[in-house]
């Protein structure tokens, strides 16, 4: 089987539509995932996230258009259907009515590999930062939410699976539960160099545990960078110009919205990072913030930058070199500059 | 006053010097309800599931009808049943009546839409996650009706209970049916509605004991499975 499908990609979605209600359509033309790689899903919640993680986890069937699993159209062609290796966390994970150690046994159980079951169940538990000896014998109600979430992910990676799909896999916990769900995830890609397919709020942790990430937004992949997004509503101004009131009354200038409650979209590489606002620039967007989270971009040379404009987050994408001449730190004070045409319409 | 404690002593010397009459009608008793609720949850928890997991035309309409049930009268059981198993009834000639398990087979009538609606309750208010999980994890077919039933083994335990206190504490089907025969059909209820009418408060305040106690039993030992399990 490897053999065979090394040269495809691992996924090749094309032309899926699926329909979730009157208002809600995930449309994806599409997209590729190459083996072994790490793709982040970002997006505001409702863009689709979810709906996208299962249609790739094979859990529904995409209304139109298809989804080539190592070469093969994964819903048509039945000799694949059996055991494709997908593996799937959702958002608020369901651990079944037994103990810990029965939790992360089942989909070993249910696929008949009952060697050095208790083996597996406990280096699972071990991957998690759950203590074996401790939690193996726990009811499923003695856990707190973080400690039932680490279960979860324990039972997926018991099966050491070829692709591991997660939604939203820190959301609701607390930050240590998250810290180690973040490095049981890096740790068992780096072991065994699982593909990853990962949906996350958390954008900036997204950007630097995943190879790229794409930007859902209303059911369409809007970027495949970590673009901003803009919510309306926009009032007009003068001649073509159009603005967003932010919380501190100030005003962010976008060009001819498609309509009022349109979302803009602004690419990180099209806003200048300041230290003093600039003197007699065309860009009519000057506007202080404060810089909160600073993070390395995956493979690239590059540092992305969140910075807190009144009460919205703006990525910024800056080169190493960059960030060290402006001596940029979370908490720093800075301008950032871009023009109203910058912000485009979806 | 007297004459209620009197019958309680009465009963309790009764059931401690282990007699005879009073132990045959208890084992009767358990006999029939142990084949009654068998049979029930054979029958009724396959079609609670069923009325619960899937989604098809009709469903409400069908849960209406056995919500309905739950309340049937012991007595109209009994005479629909007395109807089929009389000597000139449809089914007169395989001898049921005043029988064991013709009284088994009227009670499993009674109880089985308890096991019915209450396992439907059960697997309808399973986490709306879990198929989805399960299917996640590679479960498929079988595998993930099995697990259902599973995770929902505390609603059927209780429905298994409920419909058990049902059969032991009913006394239409089994005086209709069995016909409180001595020696051989009488039940603990049967016997305290005829030894009350003959005043003998004794044997009437014994059974009842015994009565209290199976229902006491049978609920400790759900209680004990739900912590185990």
């Amino acid at each position: 089987m490897m053999e065979t499908t090394a040269g495809l990609p691992l996924y090749l979605v094309e032309n899926i539509e699926h329909r979730l209600s009157e208002h809600f359509e995930l449309r994806v033309p599409r997209l590729v995932v190459n083996r072994g790689e790490s793709l982040g899903v970002a997006g505001p919640s409702g863009g689709g996230k979810s709906t996208l993680l299962s249609l790739l986890a094979f859990l529904d069937k995409p209304q139109r258009g298809r989804i080539m699993f190592n070469g093969h159209d994964a819903w048509y062609d039945k000799s694949d259907n059996s055991n494709k290796g997908v593996t799937h966390l959702s958002q608020e994970p369901y651990l079944l009515k037994r103990s810990v150690f029965d939790n992360v046994a089942y989909p070993l159980k249910i696929r008949g590999r009952y060697g050095s079951i208790k083996k597996k169940v406990y280096e699972a538990l071990d991957m998690v930062g759950l203590k074996p000896n401790v939690f193996a014998s726990r009811r499923w109600y003695e856990l707190s939410g973080g400690e039932a979430q680490r279960v979860a992910l324990a039972a997926r990676l018991v099966l050491k699976p070829q692709v591991l799909i997660l939604d939203e896999p820190t959301s609701g916990i607390d930050q240590t539960n998250a810290l180690l769900i973040k490095e049981a995830i890096t740790s068992f890609r780096k072991a065994y160099g699982t593909s990853l397919i990962m949906a996350s709020h958390d954008t900036l942790w997204l950007a630097g545990a995943t190879d790229r990430v794409i930007k859902l937004f209303d059911g369409r992949i809007v970027t495949t960078e970590s673009a901003n997004l803009i919510p309306g509503p926009w009032i007009k101004q003068e001649k073509e110009l159009f603005a967003k009131k932010l919380a501190d009354e100030r005003l962010i200038y976008a060009v001819t919205p498609p309509h009022s409650e349109a979302t803009g979209i602004l690419d990180p590489s099209d806003i200048i990072i300041a230290l003093e606002p600039p003197m007699e620039v065309s860009a009519q967007n000057i506007l202080p913030g404060r810089i909160s989270r600073m993070t390395a971009r995956g493979k690239e040379r590059a540092i992305i930058v969140e910075v807190i404009v009144a009460d919205i987050p703006l990525s910024c994408r800056v080169t190493r070199q960059g960030a060290r001449q402006l001596g940029l730190l979370p908490g720093k004070e800075v301008w950032l500059v871009f023009k109203a045409s910058s912000i485009r319409w979806e | 006053m007297d004459y209620i404690l009197q019958g309680f002593l009465e009963g309790s010397r009764l059931l401690l010097a282990g007699d005879n009459e009073t132990y045959t009608v208890v084992f009767t008793t358990v006999k029939v309800s142990s084949l009654s609720i068998t049979a029930s949850l054979l029958i009724g928890v396959p079609l609670g599931f069923l009325l619960g997991y899937f989604e098809f035309p009709g469903q409400r309409h069908i849960k209406t009808v056995v919500d309905t049930l739950l309340a049937l009268p012991t007595v109209v059981v009994g005479l629909f049943v007395y109807a089929f198993v009389s000597r000139q009834g449809p089914l007169g000639e395989l001898g049921l009546l005043f029988t064991i398990p013709g009284i088994a087979i009227a009670q499993t009538i009674l109880v089985t839409p308890i096991v019915v609606s209450l396992t439907a309750t059960a697997i309808e208010s399973l986490d709306r996650r879990l198929r989805p999980t399960l299917v996640a994890l590679g479960a498929r077919g079988n595998q993930i009706l099995l697990t259902s039933v599973m995770e929902a083994r505390h609603g059927i335990a209780a429905a298994a209970v409920t419909a058990y206190g049902r059969a032991i504490s009913e006394v239409g089907v089994s005086m209709m049916i069995g016909g409180n025969i001595k020696w051989h059909t009488r039940t603990i209820t049967t016997a305290i509605s005829l030894e009350t009418a003959k005043g003998e408060f004794a044997l009437g305040m014994a059974l009842g004991m015994v009565l209290l106690l199976l229902a006491l039993i049978v609920n400790a030992m759900l209680i004990a499975l739900k912590k185990k399990a």
